[in-house]
């Protein structure tokens, strides 16, 4: 029986090859997309899946004077022993204070290591990172011990058999002598962890005891473990009181609010919160969802012309209906043998689709920073999980068609009075207009995702992002870097060089000051800061409204401030009403009495285009350290600029490595998650279209056929070419136009929520939509035009004479 | 064999009551081959399809093999059908992506005959239409007269004790439904089939032992050959 139903399905597909070929390839490009975009949602939950504990991040609300509440996943030292004092519901707590950019030592091997972590002696009870040798509850609990991940050991030792040997550390300055024991070896972080790292060390070997106890700074990450059952919330809301209690600061309330996160969800549910350092691609679930939803939009897109393409050809197959029940088929029968017929078709198109899914993969984990593989012998319930899926698809797509086929009646189809009546041709065109509406509305946002995207890009920041190649420094290299400077600057291909202690494009540190106006009372404030050279303004092109840049002495390292205009008017607020801005020059402000405000610079989007301008200062202070070099280069010798920073680093320092950055490349990684998703939603958009176009020629096509006859004997009566591909074309029109006028007000909805997340955004134009609306007509027309005007120009004659 | 007690079939189009059957009585025994004849749109389709449970009448009494069949439910009347009726059409449908040979099994398969039995009927079959040579073509390959052998193998493949024939020379020429007429008048003699046929052609009626004549949906004559 099986065999039978084979052999008619494999004959009917060869037989309409390009019936079969629309509907697989719609449907393999469905698929492909759909596990595709499933693969990336999964690995998405993947993340921290492998932590059993049950384990939280603290993080804080802050609300400093002068600026926005933010929310940050930092913490202050004291506060994990605090509240293990204090709670009987936190079972442990462990602080992580990352340590980028680490050297180690064995020998003359040296090794340089982009993620060091120091952590508590509970760090491995807490977290489940597999140990390949050490032992989990001792391991971190002297000072200067370490563990390395299995190829940190490989590549400095060559191999992991190295529990008790000592390693050197070539590092900060201040630490210089620091020799670790390694107490053991991990395993390899998995790429799905939040927290990533090379090697780690005890707390206690970089901090004593009594440099962990101040209240204030917030420059750790910590991790409490609540016993099960704890009530979060009820266990946030003692947090106020134990504030108080422990930092003796009455109104510390005032500035600091405390919530936890569950582990597993800080990966997903932290778009909102800044300074999370430990947070490794850090990625939106509301994108993620947003993808899984579009797929499944894409898939049904592809299954609805498979209903369409199959009901639409029932004429063709109503005579096998007849036949086989008028010699003995029942329905039932009738109705398996059909939905195997799609399972069948379904198969097929999940292998093109995996064939696909394939070829796309290597682009697809580019795009989206993954490591997404198709696994079926190590992971056979991916294979069952994508058969069970075919199936799935198969029967859902076939199950419409089967009912209606199997329902002819014999005496009917067979004497060729089939009803492929107006009925069914309403219900095919519903759900071509859905389609169009979801094609049309994922078009329209993929046009408005790229123009705020673009819009960011192009928008001027303030500042200027072009020919400036970026360095890192460290507590090491930074010693140099007056020397750096003066030899970079002896090159005609450098135009300048400045530093400072943080990134432009990303929340800046920020600090408490004070402003004390000569007329009034002094005011407090925790504001944005940022720590630069005396230059910086200059090679920047960072404009000055009032006062003057920074002096070029070194003496003035450390007194001279210079505010944004934001902040200007946020200082001017206590002083009286027609206070002009240049009032501000020369009063003091800033972390000692010998600051003064000696410059006012014009706003600039110091953080990425989501966020407002914030109120901010900077201030010219050598002694604190820079953690980035910038590098301004002239003309378009870039290359060549590169390659003496390059020469004149690695003279410097031999020992590490060259790493670099232009400013602007550095901008596209600000704006990487918002590339990654207008890329992959532009994509899917896309394919939407491409299969509803498949269906959409289709179902022309058949049109066409079916009308073969009407349109002969139109033509004997007279009509033109052009009267017939109006004809044949005016109603799919019309529905691509019903589509466009649905899909508007969703799309309108769905975009205007979107860019409320853009605190610089653009506006939402209708002519965007009209495009919209032409483009698809367009396309559509192309799409129906092949086959109406084939139909159109066939002589009467053949047609006429088939009867 | 069967019985029809007062048969009516009628549509309606709005207002207007189009009537293709008016109270047909009929009665066929076991071993008879009636041919059924009268003008186009006298209902002799429409009478075969009802006697073959393809069509429903709107108003009377069907019994066939001493089954009330009109009181039947769906299943219980495809059941019936299955087991005794073959059909055979005047365009041959037979199923164009199907080769001679899975066309004739295909009934088989819906009566859930295993394999090895199926070979052997699908085998004697071919020999007895001698269409052995032929078992591995597509419909389309055969000429008119060849498809319709294979309509009627397929036919009769499930042993039916009534065999149904609507216009079967009708896309014939007179040789090809010579041929298929001695083929009905032997299975009618020499094995006791049961046939009722629908025709145009006087010649062919006499083949059969009655010949029915309608018209305007009555029985207008009976009468034995």
């Amino acid at each position: 029986m099986i065999k039978n139903y084979i052999k008619t399905a494999w004959r009917n597909l060869w037989k309409n090859k390009v019936f079969s070929a629309l509907n697989i390839i719609g449907l393999a490009v469905g698929m492909a997309a759909c596990i595709v975009i499933m693969l990336f949602v999964f690995y998405e939950k993947s993340f921290d899946n492998f932590q059993t504990k049950n384990v939280y991040r603290l993080n804080e609300v802050q609300t400093f004077p002068g600026m926005a509440a933010q929310k940050v996943g930092l913490s202050m030292p004291p506060m994990g022993p605090t509240l293990k004092h204090e709670f009987p519901q936190v079972k442990n707590f462990s602080r992580v204070r990352w340590r980028n950019k680490y050297t180690l030592t064995h020998n003359d091997n040296k090794l340089y290591l982009p993620q060091v972590l120091a952590v508590d002696s509970t760090f491995l009870q807490m977290f489940d990172f597999a140990l390949i040798n050490g032992d989990r509850k001792s391991a971190l609990e002297k000072p200067n011990s370490i563990l390395l991940t299995e190829s940190t050991a490989n590549k400095i030792f060559g191999t992991t058999d190295v529990v008790g040997k000592t390693i050197g550390h070539y590092g900060d300055v201040k630490q210089d002598s620091l020799n670790f024991v390694i107490t053991g070896i991990l395993k390899d972080v998995p790429k799905n962890s939040q927290i990533q790292f090379d090697a780690l060390y005890s707390m206690s070997s970089s901090y004593k005891p009594t440099d962990l106890l101040g209240w204030g700074g917030n420059w750790m990450d910590t991790y409490v473990e609540l016993n099960a059952g704890t009530d979060v919330k009820a266990f946030e809301r003692k947090m106020p009181a134990y504030l108080v209690k422990y930092s003796n600061r009455p109104d510390i309330n005032k500035f600091y609010q405390l919530f936890f996160l569950p582990l597993r969800d800080i990966h997903a549910n932290t778009s909102d919160i800044g300074l999370d350092y430990i947070n490794f691609r850090k990625f939106d679930g509301h994108s993620t969802n947003l993808f899984a939803i579009i797929a499944l939009i894409v898939l049904t897109i592809a299954c609805i012309n498979f209903m369409n393409l199959s009901t639409a050809r029932s004429a063709e197959r109503a005579k096998e209906v007849g036949v086989r029940k008028s010699i003995g088929a029942g329905r039932f029968e009738l109705a398996v043998q059909f939905l195997g017929e799609t399972v069948m078709l379904a198969l097929i198109a999940m292998v093109l689709g995996l064939l696909l899914v394939w070829l796309s993969l290597h682009y697809i984990n580019q795009l989206a920073d993954r490591e997404l593989s198709l696994n079926f012998f190590t992971n056979p319930g991916q294979a069952l999980a994508i058969i069970g899926f075919t199936i799935f698809v198969g029967v859902i797509s076939g199950i419409y068609p089967a009912i209606y086929l199997s329902s002819f009646k014999p005496v009917k189809v067979l004497k060729g009075s089939i009803e492929t009546g107006k009925n069914k041709g309403t219900f095919r065109n519903i759900l071509v207009v859905g389609q169009f509406t979801s094609a049309v509305f994922l078009m329209i946002a993929t046009i408005f995702v790229v123009k705020q995207l673009h819009f960011m890009q192009s928008q001027d920041p303030g500042f200027t992002r072009e020919q400036i190649v970026t360095v890192p420094l460290d507590g090491n290299t930074d010693s140099k870097y007056d020397l750096i400077k003066q030899q970079l600057k002896a090159n005609a291909l450098i135009s300048d060089v400045t530093a400072s202690q943080d990134v432009l494009g990303s929340h800046l540190d920020q600090t408490g000051v004070t402003f004390r106006p000569s007329n009034g009372p002094a005011r407090d404030f925790g504001l944005t800061q940022l720590v630069v050279d005396n230059n910086y303004l200059k090679l920047f092109n960072i404009k000055l409204i009032e006062g003057k840049d920074f002096s070029p002495e070194r003496g003035a390292s450390g007194k001279e401030y210079i505010v944004n205009e934001q902040l200007a008017h946020e200082l001017l607020k206590d002083q009286p009403k027609n206070a002009k801005l240049s009032s501000l020059i020369g009063q003091h402000f800033g972390h000692d009495s010998l600051g003064v405000i000696t410059g006012i610079s014009k706003n600039f989007n110091f953080n990425s285009l989501h966020y407002k301008v914030e109120t901010m200062f900077m201030i010219y202070q050598r002694d604190w350290g820079f953690s980035q070099l910038s590098v301004k280069i002239n003309g378009n010798k870039a290359d060549d600029a590169v390659a003496f920073i390059k020469s004149v680093w690695t003279k410097n320092f031999p020992d590490r490595p060259f790493e670099y950055q232009f400013l602007d490349d550095h901008f596209n990684d600000v704006y990487k998650a918002d590339n990654q998703v207008s890329k992959i939603v532009g994509i899917l958009a896309g394919l939407a279209i491409f299969i509803s176009c498949l269906g959409l020629f289709g179902l022309a096509s058949y049109s066409a056929e079916q009308r073969v006859k009407e349109i002969g004997v139109r033509k004997v009566l007279g009509a033109s070419v052009q009267n017939i591909v109006l004809m044949l074309s005016g109603n799919f029109v019309k529905l691509v136009l019903i589509a466009n006028l649905l899909a508007w007000p969703l799309a309108w909805y769905a975009m205007h929520k979107w860019l409320e997340t853009f605190a610089y955004r653009i506006d939402i134009k209708l002519s965007v939509f009209v495009l919209t609306a032409v483009l698809s007509l367009f396309i559509a027309l192309i799409t129906i035009s092949f086959r109406s005007i084939k139909a159109a120009i066939a002589n009467p004659v053949k047609s006429l004479r088939s009867e | 064999m069967l019985s029809l007690k007062n048969i009516s079939k009628y549509y309606k189009a709005g207002n207007l009551k189009t009537s293709i059957l008016n109270n047909i009585n009929l009665d066929v025994d076991a071993g008879e081959f009636v041919s059924i004849m009268g003008p186009s749109g006298s209902g002799k389709s429409t009478l075969l399809n009802i006697i073959g449970m393809l069509d429903e009448p709107t108003d009377g009494y069907h019994y066939f093999l001493n089954q009330p069949i009109h009181q039947l439910k769906e299943k219980q009347r495809q059941a019936l059908y299955k087991e005794n009726i073959g059909f055979v059409f005047q365009a041959y449908h037979l199923i164009d992506e199907l080769t001679v040979y899975e066309n004739i099994e295909t009934p088989l398969l819906y009566h859930n005959i295993k394999s090895d039995e199926r070979k052997a009927l699908v085998a004697d079959m071919l020999d007895r239409f001698q269409i052995v040579g032929k078992k591995d073509l597509f419909p389309s390959q055969l000429s008119g007269g060849q498809q319709q052998l294979v309509g009627i193998a397929r036919a009769l493949i499930v042993s039916p004790k009534l065999l149904l024939a609507d216009e079967p020379t009708g896309n014939l020429n007179s040789k090809q439904g010579d041929e298929i007429m001695e083929l009905f008048k032997k299975l009618n003699k020499e094995e006791g089939m049961t046939i009722i046929q629908v025709t145009h052609s006087e010649k062919n009626a006499e083949y059969g032992s009655r010949i029915i004549n309608l018209l305007d949906g009555t029985v207008e004559s009976s009468k034995n050959v």
